[in-house]
């Protein structure tokens, strides 16, 4: 202790190359931050003067009409919004539940030798690429939908009733119904994934305490599991929800690309991903290619909005 | 010194008479995977009183209280073999409703662990389980238990207020509040003043005193004065073994053997 109060307060004499290193540390970590908040402002900037011709043609039009006309040269985005929120949405209401079950199997009552398994084929799903789950989608999974699911609803529904418009359609198992399936096997990993972490944030002694009044399993995880993670889920919930919305291979691959307001959930339909994906490589004339980035745009601030919500949300849970 | 020690004996367990036992133990083992944390545990409880267990970390005191309420049957590597009989009747056989039992059983842990809803409704929580009463006798229930609990006054303007925005001491009160809200038999508590400041600890242990009339009340506890004096009986602990068990007063002012003595006059732990 004497020894170091009697050290002098002044610390030793740097070398000057090691006070400019980390000069230029510094310099090389702001730069770096900057760097990629300039990107991000150049891309919006792009967006919107490469959108422009559009906005400045249709103005508000543009988001409410379903047209998309490339030969008479009319565009509307309101089709594609659509199509991207209904089947990012029917991809949610699909995925949550399943997703929801995987994370509660996986940390209240999985047999700890299948955890590991399990929690690992998971994370494994998270990573196939998209086109592989579009080509099963097309190839595999469409036409096994079309035989064994969507032909016998078709003949069932009754002629001239509700249920009979919404299933209508071609029976080639392309269409929005597919494309939401397939979309909700693929952010099915990330929410489980998601969730599964946040349930193990659960203090031991909160689920003992849970447990130790008498509760039954699924009294446990319904009244202080859930409730406990609430913030965090809706989050985990978002970030599902912003892959879906911006998924782009898969959904080209197996939603049909037609144009305009889906009429049935086997209709076929497009999303603003599937849009520009199809379309930007031929797109003809100027306006053609300004709408389509102005539906980029259109995309960004939608998926934009749901992240940066579920950032909030998972943030105001981690402060909690 | 050495034929001093030979006078003494290893283990002092003192049998309670059987009609005052709630809950008797009889050779009781618990392995955490392969690690055997409880020797062979023999002791009885009773009904109506405060039975203490102490001893150094890792005696296995806590791991004993939950034995009692098979709450360690959550965690799939943890057994235990013997039994552990609640008026009789075995516990830790395979076929008993362990959530029925733990309604019976209630736990109140070092850390409060108030649930995200009310303080209303974390009181009521266990009550709505396994009873179907009206909303009168709910409200006069959860009163009643917050009153035992010496929280009444302290949150009697903000019952619907959420329970995370208590104080501590307070949110371990309303988990004490919860757990005799059910009307337990019995009721486990794992130092549940070692999270507390001084003043939540006297109202705690003001409260425990006062609800020794109605339950059969075990309590780990590091705080050798406490031990002292909220309970009847006391417990000795060490290395998995029950070594000394008996009256509270003779135990603290004239231990019976070497392990316990040197224990409570500071010599270790």
């Amino acid at each position: 202790m004497t020894a170091l109060a009697d050290t002098p307060t002044t610390a030793p004499a740097r070398t000057a190359r090691g006070v400019a290193l980390d000069k230029l540390f510094e310099a090389l970590c702001f730069g770096a931050a900057t760097l990629l908040l300039a990107a991000l402002g150049g891309l919006v900037v792009s967006l919107v003067i490469g959108g422009w011709p559009a906005f400045a043609k249709f103005g508000l039009t543009f988001f409410v009409s379903a047209e998309w006309d490339p030969v008479q040269e009319i565009y509307g985005a309101a089709g594609a919004v659509v199509g991207t929120l209904v089947s990012a949405g029917l991809a949610l209401l699909f995925a949550l539940p399943l997703a929801l079950g995987v994370a509660i199997f996986l940390v209240e009552l999985c047999p700890p030798m299948l955890r590991r398994p399990i929690g690992t084929a998971v994370e494994l799903l998270a990573g196939i690429p998209s086109i592989v789950y579009g080509m099963w989608g097309l190839f595999a999974f469409a036409p096994w939908f079309a035989k064994h699911i969507q032909l016998p609803i078709m003949m069932s529904a009754k002629p001239g009733t509700i249920w009979e418009t919404i299933t209508s359609g071609v029976p080639n198992g392309a269409g929005i119904l597919t494309a939401s399936i397939v979309l909700a096997i693929m952010i099915l990993p990330f929410i489980s994934a998601t969730m599964r972490e946040l349930l193990l944030t659960i203090p031991a002694q909160v689920r003992e305490s849970a447990y130790g009044l008498g509760s039954t399993t699924f009294e446990v995880i319904r009244k202080v599991s859930l409730p406990y993670v609430r913030t965090g889920a809706i989050g985990a919930v978002m970030l599902g929800l912003g892959r879906a919305l911006g998924e782009t291979m898969a959904v080209t691959f197996i939603i049909g690309n037609a144009h305009g307001f889906p009429t049935s959930i086997f209709a076929s339909g497009s999303t603003i991903a599937s849009t520009i994906a199809n379309e930007f490589a031929e797109a003809t004339g100027k306006l053609h290619t300004a709408s389509l980035i102005a539906l980029g745009l259109v995309l960004f601030v939608i998926t934009f909005t749901v992240l940066a919500l579920a950032r909030l949300l998972i943030g105001r849970q981690a402060h909690a | 010194m050495n034929a001093q020690l030979e006078a003494m004996p290893e283990t002092a367990i003192l049998d309670l008479p059987p009609e005052v036992v709630k809950l008797a133990i009889k050779d009781l083992n618990f392995f955490y995977g392969s690690k055997q944390a409880l020797f062979g545990v023999e002791v009885a409880f009773a009904a109506n009183a405060v039975t203490a267990l102490i001893g150094p970390s890792g005696c296995g005191k806590s791991t004993l209280l939950r034995t009692l309420n098979r709450i360690y049957s959550l965690y799939p590597g943890q057994k235990a073999t013997g039994q552990v009989l609640l008026d009789g009747e075995d516990v830790l056989a395979p076929r008993v409703n362990v959530a029925a039992l733990r309604a019976r059983i209630g736990m109140v842990f070092q850390k409060p662990t108030p649930f995200p809803m009310s303080i209303f409704d974390n009181v009521a929580y266990g009550v709505r389980l396994y009873e179907k009463i009206g909303k009168a006798d709910l409200e006069a229930r959860v009163e009643d238990s917050l009153r035992r609990a010496a929280l009444w006054e302290e949150v009697k303007d903000k019952l619907h207020q959420s329970g995370l925005s208590l104080s501590g001491g307070q949110q371990q009160r309303l988990c004490v509040a919860r757990g005799i809200a059910v009307k337990p038999e019995v009721l486990l508590l794992d130092e549940p003043a070692s999270a507390l400041d001084p003043i939540s600890t006297a109202r705690l242990e003001e409260t425990i005193a006062e609800l020794k009339s109605d339950y059969t009340i075990v309590i780990v506890t590091h705080n050798m004065g406490q031990a002292a004096r909220l309970s009847d009986h006391t417990g000795f602990m060490y290395l998995g073994k029950l070594v000394e068990f008996g009256e509270t007063e003779q135990l603290f002012t004239n231990p019976v053997t070497d392990r316990a003595r040197d224990y409570i006059t500071g010599r270790f732990g």
